[in-house]
């Protein structure tokens, strides 16, 4: 764990990723292996994901019920007009929202401070306090759904009967309109917070001492240190997992809200990601989740380059 | 509430000869001052630590006790299940081919990571080996595949699997994460890191590229290889929303699957659903328990990029 460094962003990498002697020296014809060595990779991702990205487009201007015998009927702008003005999308955006809110709490805010303290933890206890904090994110999502329904269970679960012997009655939480989604959020949070702990660990370890040092030979107290120089020289780290959190907590969230309560009580718990789901798998209306996914693609790489532009302007490298 | 980096107090500072004499002063100053007013005490740390790995252990022990109590007891709120039976696995084995499940899981799991690695390796080596024409946009493909949520991409491979006759078989699985993008993207982080001399020195003793790759580039980068085999192995074991698509219908190929029609048809035996889901997770824990070092590896390398 020693041996890791913070890099720079990798797509600022990848656009100044400079030439090195022997490239140089075959320079002069263009050479055929590297192609040859990539191109199983472009293809299979030119099947995989860019054909499927297209067609996803395609979709979204045709009506389809997914089935093979059944033609495709043009029908222009009409399924991205029924996305859009539907209830489902509204809940599904308020709760997407929520969803990233909430898990940004449990991947970045919360590690950082769990990090911070271990520092003051020695050696072996932290690497076993590590260590143990990080099984959930192992856990197989279906083990960890069931685990968690039958903690939660009204009927003999460990939660509720604890809850109530202090007097306090939580019900079903699951299959409450306002609790649920806080019941999703718990479980997924418990499966993340392993994982931010281990790389803002990493983040810190990979902090030259040194600064720390100077500043408080200049007289800065801890807090200032903190606020100044290790919150700033983490800031890749941060970046990386506020990424991570947007990009990945659909499929993270996915296998919870399909076993636990498929959407519901009453749209609830729904996200943008399971809405597709739905609009693809149950309602078989392949245009509409043509024109759902379509829109949804636009925005999340509008986020996601934001963030990454957001990034370069605030991460501060230990160059 | 604050926090000194535990270095402030524990490491020499690094000061040059002729400015040793005025800082000594200030350092013990502020060394005092730090411990006065700022450091917290590790029994705090400890304590937070203990509460925090208690509650992310208990879920899984609780799995586990649940599965070893008697079935009467399931619902018993003993923190030790006594006396232990065995009962819930006997049931979990007489009503699924548990088994044969765990087996073909492993098999997907397997296939998935080690042709992720196989591909992941070439890519790489052509990025970090080569400057071409086109490399940037080639590289920015990977990177930009990123930006597409699975569900955005789901309906028309489905679609295709479907037309090659690979729904409901765990081919069908496998096929669509034979690549994986992020594989890439960490194995040219590792190549480039790889020191220039050995390949020199490997291409001026005649050999091709193919030659260094298979007998330079390769055996010294087996901890790298390790560390990100087991986690594309653990991701594609985990893995949920593709395996559930493939087989829609009840079936008892993977464990995800079969795991999510047992909890539904058995109901309240928690027992039995315990003991199911803690056999998905045991080759996992296994796996955690004796490569632990590569795991926390290739996790924090794709944490740091």
């Amino acid at each position: 764990m020693t041996d890791v460094r913070p890099a720079p962003a990798a797509a600022a990498e990848a656009l100044t990723d400079a030439g090195v002697s022997p490239a140089r020296r075959r320079r002069r014809r263009v050479p055929i292996a590297p192609y040859l060595y990539v191109l199983p990779a472009l293809i299979l991702l030119g099947v995989w994901i860019y054909r499927p990205l297209l067609q996803t487009f395609q979709l979204s201007f045709y009506s389809w019920n997914l089935l093979p015998t059944q033609p495709l009927t043009p029908v222009g702008l009409q399924n991205y007009v029924s996305v859009v003005s539907s209830q489902q999308l509204r809940d599904a955006l308020v709760n997407t929202g929520i969803y990233i809110g909430a898990f940004l709490v449990f991947s970045v805010v919360l590690p950082i401070a769990i990090a911070l303290l271990s520092r003051q933890v020695g050696g072996r206890a932290k690497t076993v306090y590590q260590a143990i904090i990080f099984v959930p994110f192992l856990v197989t999502p279906v083990a960890a759904a069931a685990v968690w329904r039958w903690l939660l269970s009204d009927s003999g679960g460990a939660i509720p009967t604890v809850l109530q012997n202090f007097g306090i009655d939580i019900g079903d939480v699951l299959r409450s309109p306002t609790g649920a989604i806080w019941a999703i959020i718990l479980i997924v949070g418990w499966q993340m917070l392993g994982f931010g702990v281990l790389v803002v660990s990493a983040g810190i370890a990979g902090i030259n001492p040194d600064y720390a040092h100077a500043a408080s030979i200049d007289g800065a107290g801890g807090w200032t240190i903190l606020r100044r120089i290790t919150l700033p020289l983490l800031s890749p780290t941060i970046v990386f997992l506020v990424l991570m959190t947007i990009l990945l907590s659909a499929q993270w969230t996915y296998p919870m809200i399909d076993i636990l309560t498929q959407g519901g009580p009453s749209d609830s718990t729904t996200n943008l990601y399971y809405l597709l789901y739905q609009i693809g798998f149950q309602n078989f209306d392949a245009g509409s989740a043509g024109a759902a996914g379509t829109l949804f693609f636009i925005a999340f790489s509008l986020l996601a380059l934001g963030l990454v532009t957001l990034s370069d302007r605030l991460s501060f490298y230990d160059n | 509430m604050a926090f000194v980096p535990v270095a402030d107090i524990t490491l020499p500072v690094r000061t040059t000869a002729t400015a040793t004499r005025s800082h000594d002063h200030a350092r013990s100053t502020v060394k005092t001052a730090s411990r006065r007013h700022i450091r917290v005490p590790a029994v705090v740390g400890h304590i937070v630590l203990i509460v925090v790995a208690f509650a992310s252990i208990f879920p899984i022990y609780w799995m586990f006790a649940t599965a070893f109590r008697q079935p009467v007891d399931a619902s018993s709120q003993t923190i030790f299940p006594w006396p232990i039976s065995l009962d819930s696995f006997t049931t979990v084995w007489q009503q699924i081919p548990i088994l044969s499940m765990i087996g073909n899981t492993f098999v997907m799991a397997l296939s998935v990571a080690a042709c992720q690695l196989v591909i992941a390796i070439l890519a790489a080596y052509g990025f970090s080996m080569w400057q071409f024409p086109g490399k940037n946009v080639l590289f920015l493909f990977f990177i930009g595949s990123w930006l597409v949520p699975f569900q955005v991409t789901m309906i028309p491979n489905y679609v295709l699997i479907s037309q090659l006759g690979l729904l409901g078989t765990i081919a069908g699985v496998i096929v669509p994460n034979i690549c994986s993008a992020f594989a890439v993207m960490l194995m040219r982080q590792h190549m480039q890191s790889f020191p220039r001399e050995l390949i020199d020195a490997a291409h001026m003793d005649g050999r091709n590229s193919w030659g260094i790759l298979l007998r330079v580039v390769l055996p010294n980068m087996r901890p790298a290889l390790a560390a990100l085999g087991i986690m594309l192995f653990i991701e594609a074991w985990n893995n949920y929303l593709w395996p559930a698509l493939i087989f829609q219908h009840q079936s008892n190929a993977l464990v995800q699957v079969g795991i999510r029609s047992f909890l539904g048809s058995e109901g309240d035996n928690w027992g039995a659903i315990m003991a199911a889901s803690g056999l998905a997770c045991l080759p996992i824990f296994l796996i955690y328990l004796f490569l632990q070092r590569y795991i926390v590896d290739g996790f924090v390398r794709s944490g740091l990029r």
